[in-house]
């Protein structure tokens, strides 16, 4: 019997033993398992040039990597590329989750292609932080959704609020709207008329037009005959140029004082190096430019590291609009996991409402649908460019900030006419 | 005949019952998702085959049907809160009178013309749906789907079902027409069809047919993809890979029976989806262009053909 007894025990002792090794490891591996944080890129498709973003997700990891990891893990970053098509999206989240088991995610670039992904993080409660989605959490209203990018309140209408604040200063009455027809600048016609709208202004000119426009003269004609004395722009790159160039051969009444307002385009190195002297006097949107009141050591040392890697991959070696964002984004998350311990969804989201958070970008406080709490967009005055040289952008005074009035460098430069030309 | 007409349905009862019980053996989602993109392909090339297989006519245009199916499901169920059968029903019946619309318009035209015919579809229809607020517009429309029934375990294993169904019925479809009276006489049409015409088929009539059915089992193909991607825009829904996609898998496959789309549809968009998630999309876009090159140069007839070939050979 005594015996038996001690082969019980034996046996217990020898089951505990085998198996010690088996639960302690599994626990030290968890432990020692990486963080990995996935992302759909475009790095193909029509919004291929937004894939310099990339280089700022993977900054941030070697930054927090080189730091040590998050909670003694190390980060690992899992990309696809969505070539710009929201029709992959969904299955390429689901890889992101059910397969390769990602802790935090990262959504693909703009409302469009976000947008097919909110339902599925809504459904499974999970944690993501957004990428330039204008609005792109205004109808799922999921909690544990946060922007990286600066759109700020109620943004579908008012991210470009800081063109009518300047325009309603200046005591204009009349305004004209033009448009391309897709996504982004739609919705910022739509929201513009609204606040103009709200100022009282009246609406001279509204006009959309396709795409692939090329020649503007009639809808310059068209604006010019409208009188108005300020024209808000909502265009995309290659229609930008044009209008631009449109300007330049037709003219602009005297009489308008404000000229842009949502031109995409000019953010980006290829445009302001081959339009040059050409967009002085324009006033556009923007996340980010090298005025005295924006640069930091952070973002300098930022854009040090940026530029010599967008040069070696050939894509914009300013990179100003996107890629900080991309590494705020990373930031966004480490200050959620390192400040709930965890990478628990309901906790770092509860983590990143409660608290605002030092980043590249500024200091960064939520709302409760993950927008920032204050609108953050800038309106800048392109002026003072001399030839064609990228380089004089990487300077103060040729972008000069006019809202929000907390980041100002400079008073507008008006009337349009003037400001170009001088 | 007969033992093939029984060996199919039989085919067709395992896939459906097989289409039922995985989701409850595979448990992790991703590749229902991953399926339902390769069964929305099936149907796609299967219902671009019966115009532009039977018959010959090239059309260009499959992403404007496509995207047709899309708005309408979207529009009925968001607005109307249609379930979702009637959805697909409504939009392959908005498909067969585009078709014929379509057909009736374009189809005295022959050749390039035709098929030029057919890229304007898609362009026309896509800048419509630019400008109809009620479809959202340029930003697009959120759908979020029904929730999934009992026999069901989570949304996309029942889009996958939903999926498997629509592609197995256009499947059946495609069948039918390939053997019946409509089969032969497109087969007509394409062989010569003044000869046709001269031999007293009913040409107009029946590619009228053929652009009828095409047309509704292309936008049955999309009438899903709402309740897939929660969110529709117009940019992707009449995007033109679908149109390329449409002609690439039959061509691969071959686009004299019924399998040639199917073979190629299961080739092509297993390998498109194994590439998204694995090597980069250049490479993913750079094999459907070698690979097209590659059956139109050597393997003509496709994939199908290569079998029945070898079958041939083997037999005497």
């Amino acid at each position: 019997m005594k015996t038996r007894r001690e082969f019980h025990k034996l046996a217990v002792a020898t089951a505990a033993g085998l198996v010690a090794p088996a639960v302690l490891g599994s626990r030290a591996f968890a432990q020692d398992k990486p963080i990995r944080v996935g992302a759909s890129v475009s790095l193909t498709g029509p919004l291929a040039s937004t894939k310099n973003g990339l280089i700022g997700y993977e900054l941030w990891r070697d930054d927090v990597n080189a730091a040590g990891g998050l909670l003694g893990r190390k980060v690992e970053l899992v990309i696809y590329d969505d070539q710009s098509s929201a029709a992959n999206v969904p299955a390429i989240y689901s890889k992101l989750v059910d397969v390769d088991a990602c802790d935090v995610l990262f959504s693909p670039y703009g409302a469009n292609l976000s947008a097919p992904v909110m339902p599925f993080i809504k459904q499974r409660n999970l944690f993501m932080i957004g990428m330039f989605g204008l609005a792109g959490n205004d109808v799922a209203k999921h909690d544990k959704f946060f922007h990286s990018g600066p759109w700020g309140p109620n943004s579908g209408r008012d991210w470009a609020r800081g063109f009518f604040d300047l325009a309603k200063a200046q005591g204009v009455k009349k305004i004209a709207i033009i448009n391309a027809d897709l996504e982004f600048s739609k919705n910022a016609a739509k929201g513009g008329a609204e606040v103009a709208k709200e100022y009282g202004m009246e609406i001279v000119f509204n006009q959309s037009y396709p795409p692939n426009t090329t020649d503007f003269s009639a809808i310059i004609r068209n604006i010019n005959a409208g009188d108005p004395e300020a024209i808000f722009i909502a265009s995309y790159p290659a229609d930008s140029t044009a209008i631009i160039r449109g300007v330049k051969e037709i003219g602009i009444s005297d009489k308008v004082k404000l000229f842009g307002g949502a031109m995409i385009g000019p953010q980006y190195g290829a445009l302001l190096s081959s339009l040059g002297p050409e967009l002085n006097g324009l006033v556009n949107s923007h996340t980010f430019v090298p005025e005295p009141t924006m640069q930091t050591p952070a973002i300098k040392g930022f854009f040090d590291r940026y530029t010599p890697i967008a040069v070696k991959q050939g894509v914009d070696p300013l990179g100003y609009y996107i890629p900080p964002f991309y590494y705020v984004a990373g930031q966004l998350a480490a200050a959620a996991i390192i400040g709930s311990k965890s990478v628990d969804p309901a906790k770092m989201a509860a983590f990143l409402h409660a608290n605002t958070v030092d980043t590249i970008a500024g200091k960064i406080a939520f709302n409760e649908i993950g927008d920032w709490k204050d609108r953050r967009v800038l309106m800048v005055q392109l002026r003072g460019i001399k030839g064609n040289d990228l380089e004089q952008f990487r300077n103060p005074g040729h972008q000069v900030i006019l809202d929000p009035p907390s980041l100002k460098t400079g008073e507008l430069a008006a009337p349009y006419n003037k400001a170009r030309t001088s | 005949m007969r033992k093939n007409s029984i060996l199919f349905l039989a085919g067709i009862v395992i896939i459906l019952a097989l289409g039922f019980l995985l989701p409850w053996t595979i448990r992790n989602p991703f590749y229902f998702f991953v399926g339902y993109v390769v069964l929305q392909y099936v149907t796609i090339a299967t219902g671009w085959n019966i115009l532009g297989g039977y018959a010959g006519y090239i059309n260009f245009g499959a992403a404007g049907f496509f995207g047709a199916g899309v708005y309408l499901a979207a529009f009925l169920y968001t607005t109307l809160g249609l379930p979702l059968p009637l959805c697909i029903l409504s939009a392959a019946v908005l498909g067969a009178i585009l078709g014929v619309l379509m057909g009736y318009l374009t189809l005295r035209i022959q050749g390039v013309y035709f098929a030029i015919a057919t890229l304007g579809l898609v362009i026309v229809l896509e800048t419509i749906v630019h400008n109809i607020s009620a479809l959202g517009g340029a930003s697009g429309m959120a759908v979020y789907g029904p929730r999934p029934p009992g026999w069901s375990p989570g949304p996309s294993q029942y889009n996958f079902t939903v999926m498997l169904m629509i592609a197995v019925a256009s499947v059946a479809l495609a069948r039918f027409v390939e053997i019946s009276w409509i089969g032969r006489g497109l087969r007509a049409v394409r062989a010569s069809e003044d000869a046709a015409e001269c031999s007293g088929v009913p040409t107009l009539r029946l590619k009228l047919l053929a652009c009828a059915l095409s047309g509704a089992v292309l936008a049955a193909a999309g009438s899903p993809y709402p309740f897939y991607t929660s969110y529709v825009e117009p940019v992707t829904a009449f995007s033109l890979i679908i149109g390329l996609n449409a002609i690439a898998m039959p061509l691969i496959g071959g686009t004299k029976s019924w399998a040639g789309p199917v073979l190629g549809a299961l080739l092509l968009a297993s390998v498109q989806q194994i590439a998204t998630v694995t090597i980069s999309s250049e490479l993913n876009i750079l094999f459907v262009g070698l690979v097209l090159i590659a059956f139109v140069a050597f393997a003509p007839g496709g994939l199908a053909d290569l079998f029945s070939r070898k079958q041939g050979r083997a037999k005497p």
